[in-house]
């Protein structure tokens, strides 16, 4: 991006930061704010398409390949190895995100760690719908966790 | 396909439009999917760790997904799902970029965030259980992936396989 000096590196700091304010997975949205301020829609289509066709394609390759031996013994004595560390890194995914989020304050700290207790509660309960939880906790940032801007997030989620 | 195509969309769509980044779909997908039986929490896994070897975001797990549950069409419709709702951001920054670096929006992204990690956490113990991946040895993969996905130094696609190589050694 600088080489070419298609965005200076303010900009694709500003364009980052909004790109985590997005729904959905933040690289896309990345991809589509750059392309957007380089070409317009027709660069929105080049990144976007650039980024996401290809990786799905290959996502795609892999998970046929993959179905092609998933029923052989060898590769269900690896997804029972697999399960678990998907599981575990989808954990650590989770941490990661309450690690950029939480904010650093003592009193503030222990008000985000409450709201993702309770989602995590309300997870294992099962009795509160998923789209209830998630509402429920924007309304509560609305309200109470709007004080500080976001941290700015050291970790990729997206 | 089995499924029907646009319920199946909308499903992706929504979960798309409702989380935050990367794996925070995982608990709208789950609950849509999984609690009406389109697809098993055997086939999430599978996914997630697909999505992990394969390049590109994380996110794209739901491309796998879709292949798993609906084929090549599905695939197709999860990754027009996962493009659609991260641009909203373009004609929302275009009209109102003041707008989103307000206290408020901070506190609505900050909010979803916590509760979809929260919901994520849940259920990444929910599939570990679902999976049937509940043998010590299994439990102690799960911690060890843990702590070297939250430290980050390894790249995810090494510790897939060596989940896979302990599953090998031990699974049978």
């Amino acid at each position: 991006m600088e080489r070419e000096r298609w965005l200076s590196p303010r900009e694709f700091g500003e364009l980052w930061a909004l790109s985590q304010l997005s729904p959905g997975i933040h690289l896309v949205a990345l991809a589509g704010l750059v392309g957007d301020r380089v070409a317009g829609w027709r660069g929105v289509a080049a990144t976007v398409g650039g980024m996401l066709v290809p990786a799905a394609a290959i996502t795609v390759a892999v998970t046929v390949a993959y179905g092609a031996i998933a029923s052989s013994e060898i590769a269900r004595a690896a997804l029972s190895g697999v399960a678990p560390t998907a599981a575990g890194m989808t954990l650590a995914t989770a941490l990661l995100l309450i690690r950029s989020t939480a904010r650093r304050a003592r009193a503030q700290a222990a008000l985000d760690l409450a709201v993702s207790a309770a989602a995590f509660a309300a997870g294992i309960a099962v009795a509160i719908p998923t789209v209830a939880a998630i509402a429920i906790g924007g309304l509560i940032g609305v309200v109470a966790l709007g004080r500080e801007r976001p941290t700015s997030r050291e970790t990729p989620v997206g | 396909m089995i499924v029907d195509p646009v319920g199946l969309f909308l499903v992706f769509l929504k979960a798309s439009a409702l989380s935050l980044g990367g794996l925070s779909s995982l608990p709208l997908l789950r609950a849509d999917l999984v609690a009406t039986h389109i697809a098993t929490d055997q086939q999430l896994v599978q996914a997630i760790a697909i999505g992990r070897v394969s390049t590109g975001p994380n996110g794209l797990y739901i491309v796998s997904l879709g292949y798993l549950v609906g084929g090549f069409a599905g695939a197709a419709l999860a990754t027009v799902a996962a493009a659609v709702p991260p641009l909203v951001i373009i004609p929302i920054a275009r009209v109102s970029r003041h707008l989103l670096l307000t206290p408020p929006v901070a506190g609505l992204v900050r909010g979803v965030a916590l509760a979809t990690a929260g919901l994520l956490a849940a259920s990444s113990l929910q599939i570990q259980i679902a999976a049937g991946a509940t043998a010590w040895w299994q439990i102690a993969l799960a911690a060890a992936a843990v702590v070297l996905s939250y430290r980050g130094t390894i790249h995810p696609a090494f510790v897939i396989v060596g989940g896979a190589a302990a599953g090998i050694l031990l699974g049978r």
